[in-house]
């Protein structure tokens, strides 16, 4: 327990000096921030999931948790979507060398973690029996997944607006050649929603399934079954307007923005909505 | 050690004795040294300036005047009164200031760096340089790339036309693959269109009112020229547009652009009007992903740019004394017992 927790907040606070240093190299161009950016990361990472480790360990030390994965608390949660982001940006940013949307993109992997650190305790007790269901390890697995991804392509709409007003404004400042092409970032932003929403769409679907099979409906009007149906609706409408429209521009990036809106909405707001998936209440 | 340094620059000499001197290829100027008995020099010579610099043991190097005699010989030009000369540790300071681009008639320009490794790789090729002048000029090009990372002397693009490029990569990426459509026919869009096929633009379409010059321009710069006419069609296609007409009024206009704007479905159009009175109507810059700038904008660009690296120059400057001071006490340390050793980091003992 103890090293579970000096695991979670080394990754929190190395995460969080990953952060700062993608900050320092936005605003310096000092290539030895992007460095330490980098090796901070990578280090938070696997501290992470030394982290994730020993709690799926602790987790499946009651003989009825086992081989179910401790994601339904909101501790659970977090920390994963944390992990998955961080692992996300580590590998976009290996691959496509763009450390620069680490400043946009890194303080949601520092902020969900430190959350799931400071506000949520991990669940070391026995799953709910309606819990234990092979469903918990695909369907909440999916959708932080694809909401990982979301909040990727979110960074990535922001350093795009910005770039943008730069552009504009005619006074270009050294931001504007720091940030990556316009034309790159829109492609990008479009391309992650594009990966994403069907990871999304599979993992509603597999929570209709879940619901199916345990209750025998396949459709509830729940709180954040709404919120995120409409999520997906809005993503839906944003890869219609970019591959089916052929637009692109501003009004797209607004539209991805909402969807991200949704995002979080779903996974924060919906806590006072729903019953069935709320997180403070041990999912029960 | 001993250094001797001879410099014609555009700051003090007149441009007859450069013009004479550049127009002596280094390796003339080195052989002739070394068969007079000159063991270790080595000369950069550039169309803004020529620099000769010659090393050895205290009693072994020759007098400026011997240099200046053969120089003057081989320039058939008396270009001795011209010279700046410069000894030791000034002579160092000089040629750190050359490679970094501060003594560079626009500040930080690159260029020079690779002028002086050019003229260092002569002179070694020539067996003219030992290990003096093997260690001054690797130093001068270290201290130049240093001070053009760890300063902004060399930030910002600082002409026109590379900030007109920066900018359309910024909004492009790569320009290959991208089209660009010149609206005129004259020496600049001459300019913007050779400017434009060197950054590899995939498709370059002139339009002009006289369709001979069109035709033309265009075969000139391996683009393909259409008829006035069409220029309004061709907008839905051209990513970059380069407009230099000059027409009374605006030839390009709103509704033109709101076309082809829906016709690229959104995607981004970078207009540049250089034309004077305007070619394109002002309203297009509201426009969503449509970019107009004019010649000032990049001018005051470019003057942005030259104010940042001007007020870098203090920061260049203490770079370069630290290191002609690292590298004079390493001179000094040659003639020495103990030779202290010059690292790319700091100055220690042997």
């Amino acid at each position: 327990m103890l090293i579970l927790s000096a695991l979670n907040w080394g990754a929190f606070l190395l995460y969080v000096c990953a952060t700062l240093a993608a900050g320092h190299y936005l605003y310096t161009k000092d290539l030895r921030a992007s460095r330490a950016m980098l090796a901070l990361l990578g280090i938070g990472l696997f501290l992470h999931l030394g982290a994730t480790a020993a709690r799926v360990a602790i987790f499946w030390s009651f003989e009825e948790n086992r081989f179910f994965l401790p994601v339904s608390s909101f501790h659970g949660a977090l920390s994963y979507m944390s992990l998955a982001l961080a692992a996300a940006f580590f590998v976009i940013e290996g691959r496509a060398r763009l450390g620069i949307l680490g400043a946009l993109i890194l303080p949601w992997a520092a902020a969900s973690l430190g959350a799931a650190v400071l506000f949520a305790r991990p669940d070391m007790a026995p799953l709910a029996p309606k819990l234990r269901s092979y469903w918990l390890n695909i369907h909440p697995m999916l959708l932080m997944t694809a909401y990982a991804a979301f909040a990727n392509a979110f960074g990535v709409a922001v350093a795009l607006l910005i770039q943008e007003r730069q552009i504009k404004s005619r006074k270009p400042t050294e931001l504007c050649y720091r940030l990556p092409p316009l034309d790159e970032l829109d492609a990008l932003n479009a391309r992650i929603i594009a990966a994403a929403f069907p990871v999304l769409a599979a993992g509603l679907l597999m929570g209709s399934m879940w619901s199916l099979s345990a209750h025998g409906h396949f459709w509830v009007a729940g709180g954040k079954e709404c919120l995120s149906l409409t999520t997906a609706a809005i993503y839906a409408a944003f890869l219609w307007m970019r591959y089916g429209a052929g637009r692109r521009g501003r009004m797209t990036v607004y539209v991805s923005l909402m969807g991200f809106a949704f995002v979080l909405l779903t996974f924060f707001g919906a806590e006072l909505l729903s019953g069935r998936h709320s997180y403070m209440a041990g999912g029960k | 050690m001993k250094l001797l340094s001879l410099s014609w620059t555009h700051k003090a000499s007149a441009a007859p004795a450069r013009e004479a001197l550049a127009a002596v290829p280094v390796e003339k100027v080195l052989s002739v040294l070394r068969e007079r008995g000159c063991e270790e020099a080595a000369a950069v010579s550039t169309c803004n300036r020529f620099e000769l610099y010659a090393a050895g043991r205290p009693d072994a190097v020759r007098s400026a005047d011997w240099f200046l005699d053969i120089l003057s010989e081989l320039a058939s030009f008396p270009v001795a009164s011209e010279a700046e000369i410069r000894e030791d540790i000034d002579a160092v300071l000089h040629l750190f200031s050359v490679s970094s681009g501060l003594d560079s008639l626009v500040v930080g320009e690159t260029e020079i760096l690779g002028q002086t490794k050019t003229g260092y790789e002569a002179a070694k090729a020539l067996g003219m340089t030992d290990k003096r002048l093997n260690v001054l000029f690797q130093r001068a090009l270290y201290v130049g790339k240093k001070v053009r990372s760890e300063t902004a002397v060399a930030s910002g693009a600082s002409s026109v036309p590379s900030v007109a490029v920066q900018l359309a990569e910024s909004i492009f990426g790569c320009l290959g693959g991208k089209s660009a459509l010149i609206l005129g026919a004259g020496a600049m869009a001459e300019l913007a269109a050779k400017h434009l096929a060197a950054r590899g633009v995939g498709r370059l379409t002139v339009a002009n009112r006289t369709w001979e010059r069109a035709y033309a321009l265009a075969a000139r710069c391996h683009g393909e020229a259409v008829p006035w006419a069409d220029f309004p069609a061709q907008l839905a296609e051209a990513d970059v547009v380069i407009a230099s007409t000059g027409a009374p009024q605006a030839v390009v206009t709103r509704e033109m652009v709101v076309a082809a704007s829906r016709k690229r479905f959104g995607r981004s159009i970078f207009f540049i009007d250089i034309a004077m009175p305007r070619d394109i109507e002002e309203s297009v810059h509201q426009l969503d992903g449509v970019y107009l700038y004019r010649l000032e904008d990049f001018e005051a660009i470019v003057a942005k740019n030259m104010a940042g690296r001007a007020e870098s120059v203090a920061a260049a400057r203490a770079i370069i004394e630290s290191k002609a001071a690292e590298f004079d006490r390493w001179a000094k340390s040659l003639s020495l017992e103990k030779e202290l050793s010059l690292r790319h980091s700091d100055l220690r003992a042997r």
